[in-house]
């Protein structure tokens, strides 16, 4: 499959945040998600009761990258009927969206298994009760996800007629301490993949819709 | 019992060897604490739920949750209507296939409200004109459930109407079926004692040990999103103190001690003598709280007599609490208090009597005084896939 490419722009970080600038409105692509297996989920309650069939209600996205030589902004775009903006009751789910980054080789790196003891991913995790800071995670393996101690992601988010709009921004290199993440580098490519949580469907972990394949990520140098 | 291949389908087998996996982390515990509670003795003063509530759950997202309750029964209970949610296994071939059971989330509202009264009104106002309301502290608006709320409610008709209580923490179980659900290994057996613990620093609030909890002890902190529950009372445990619940019972209903030490009165109850059992054993998960069936006084007749041709609670209804065990446990009772009300002597009246308050801890018995008060380090520990 053909690299994303994330274009390089001269927008202001505040502009390329905005979820409604024109920019996001042309030349996004669609990203096909699909229900994470039942036989991979680390749970024999989960594996037990669940119904494949119904998990991942959301069946593509559609995203859009562009860099400012400073920050990397993603655009993502998905269909919800109904927005679960919280956390309301014991039996409520929020909506999530997330990117994955391998952190070292890409090959080595199952992104069906969120990475391996020995080759992590590094997840960008939104929602949209995180007051627009998506949390910065990385796992070494189905449940061992874990939210670093800090995060500088930030988002912009809208829901509106059926549909969410997002954008997910950071500055190119962020790792530091405490914020264990992947640094980007204008002119190389990076394996990224995707999750989305419908939480009217009940979804949350790792029922999910998810990209099964890793795509590159080309930054335009 | 051996499986018969010929009879599992694919799924079974495919479910036997999924448990069969898990099992020896799931009982990977050196000894296994327990509790019994005599629900001849308990007379619902909730200061139990109090202890707990003191100790545990008085703030941070924590105010709805009663880890300890009591509930009136028959009722309905806390979460309401607990016993119709789902949740634990269905074993099958003499255990070598636990099915899991979809349960239902309990709501916030089914667990009940959390209220504060009126009384500086009342009292500030002339008498007569303002009366005593309960109001929720959440949004001001009236409570609709707590967790006693059919409090004393019970079922049958004067002079034969009858209700019991039952006191509620998590079972610590041998079989969790909350941990079997949780996909991030956050829930675990504790090495020492056994009790089920979940680890707030792995538990990221997906709430699938709300769903496989079949006796919905599990509650969601809103305020962290991690799930939370009856811990039972580690930190003391860990000094020689028993559970904040059973010292604080004034009806001195409970014991705690290891289940699997002959010496201590928790074996003697459930595997000597057989007068405690497990709450609705058919949910698979081999709790190891117990509960020494009421035996209640005898019906009257249409004169006021006594009328001993059938027992005031219906032994159907205390078999489906605590399976048909109920009736030999009831015999054994009864055949022992006959002994003492003829003069003789009985191990187990003793027991249950309990005249001597500090015996029923087994080893915890130390005076919570000596505590020391620094917090617990965590209950962080390394499980295999966590690192």
């Amino acid at each position: 499959m053909a690299n994303i490419i994330c274009k390089k722009v001269s927008g202001s970080a505040k502009d390329l945040l905005n979820c409604t600038n024109a920019i996001w409105q042309t030349g996004t692509e669609m990203i096909e998600t699909a229900a994470t297996p039942l036989a991979n989920q680390p749970s024999p309650y989960i594996k037990g009761v669940y119904d494949e069939e119904k998990i991942g209600a959301v069946k593509k996205i559609w995203m859009k990258s562009v860099h400012n030589a400073d920050a990397i902004f993603f655009y993502l775009e998905w269909e919800s009927d109904k927005p679960n903006l919280k956390i309301e009751d014991i039996n409520v789910f929020a909506d999530g969206i997330a990117l994955l980054l391998p952190m070292k080789d890409i090959d080595k790196t199952p992104i069906t298994e969120m990475g391996s003891k020995d080759y992590p991913t590094n997840a960008w995790y939104w929602r949209p009760d995180f007051d627009e800071k998506p949390k910065n995670q990385v796992a070494h393996g189905l449940s061992t996800s874990l939210y670093t101690e800090k995060s500088s992601i930030t988002s912009n988010s809208k829901w509106e007629n059926g549909k969410w709009r997002v954008v997910i921004g950071r500055a190119l290199k962020a790792n530091r301490p405490g914020e264990e993440t992947v640094d980007l580098t204008p002119g190389e490519k990076i394996g990224i993949g995707f999750a989305v949580w419908e939480g009217a469907n009940g979804e949350r972990g790792g029922v999910k819709a998810f990209s099964k394949e890793w795509r590159f990520l080309e930054l335009e140098a | 019992m051996a499986v018969d291949e010929k009879k599992l389908t694919d799924r079974e087998k495919e479910l036997a060897q999924e448990f069969a996996a898990r099992k020896d982390d799931l009982r990977k515990c050196n000894h296994q604490v327990g509790m019994v509670m005599d629900l001849n003795k308990c007379v619902g003063c909730q200061l139990c739920s109090m202890a707990c509530k003191t100790l545990w759950t008085s703030a941070e997202g924590r105010e709805y949750m009663w880890w300890n309750k009591v509930n009136t029964m028959p009722g309905l209970g806390s979460p309401k209507d607990w016993q119709k949610m789902g949740g634990g296994y269905k074993v099958k071939f003499g255990g070598e296939v636990m099915e899991p059971v979809r349960g239902k989330h309990p709501t916030k509202k089914e667990f009940g409200d959390y209220w504060d009264y009126n009384w500086n009104e009342v009292v500030n106002n002339p008498a007569g004109k303002v009366h005593l309301q309960a109001r929720n502290q959440e949004d001001g608006s009236i409570p609709e459930w707590g967790m006693n709320w059919d409090e004393d409610q019970g079922a049958g008709t004067y002079p034969n109407s009858f209700y019991f209580y039952l006191p509620r923490i998590c079972n610590h179980c041998a079989y969790p079926a909350c941990l079997d659900a949780c996909p991030r290994n956050a829930i675990y057996k504790r090495e020492e004692d056994g009790g089920v613990e979940i680890d707030q620093d792995r538990c990221k609030g997906y709430r699938f040990c709300l769903e496989a909890c079949p006796y919905k002890v599990i509650y969601f902190n809103f305020i962290t999103e991690t799930s939370m529950k009856c811990i039972f009372c580690y930190p003391r445990l860990e000094q020689g103190v028993a559970n904040a619940c059973a010292r604080q019972c004034t009806g001195r209903i409970r014991w705690v001690g290891f289940v699997d030490k002959p010496e201590s009165i928790i074996y003697k109850l459930v595997k000597v003598w057989k007068v405690a059992l497990p709450l609705h054993s058919e949910f698979g998960t081999n709790p190891n709280v117990f509960y020494v069936p009421p035996l209640a006084p005898p019906r009257l007749d249409q004169d006021g007599k006594l009328d001993m041709s059938k027992p005031r609670i219906p032994r159907e209804y205390l078999r489906y609490l605590f399976g048909p065990e109920v009736d030999n446990a009831l015999e054994i009772m009864n055949k022992e208090m006959e002994k003492v009300r003829k003069g003789g002597r009985s191990e187990l009246m003793e027991i249950l009597v309990a005249r001597e308050w500090n015996k029923m801890f087994d080893k915890f018995d130390k005076d919570p005084a000596i505590m020391n008060r620094v917090p617990p380090k965590g209950v962080t520990y390394d499980r295999p896939g966590t690192k």
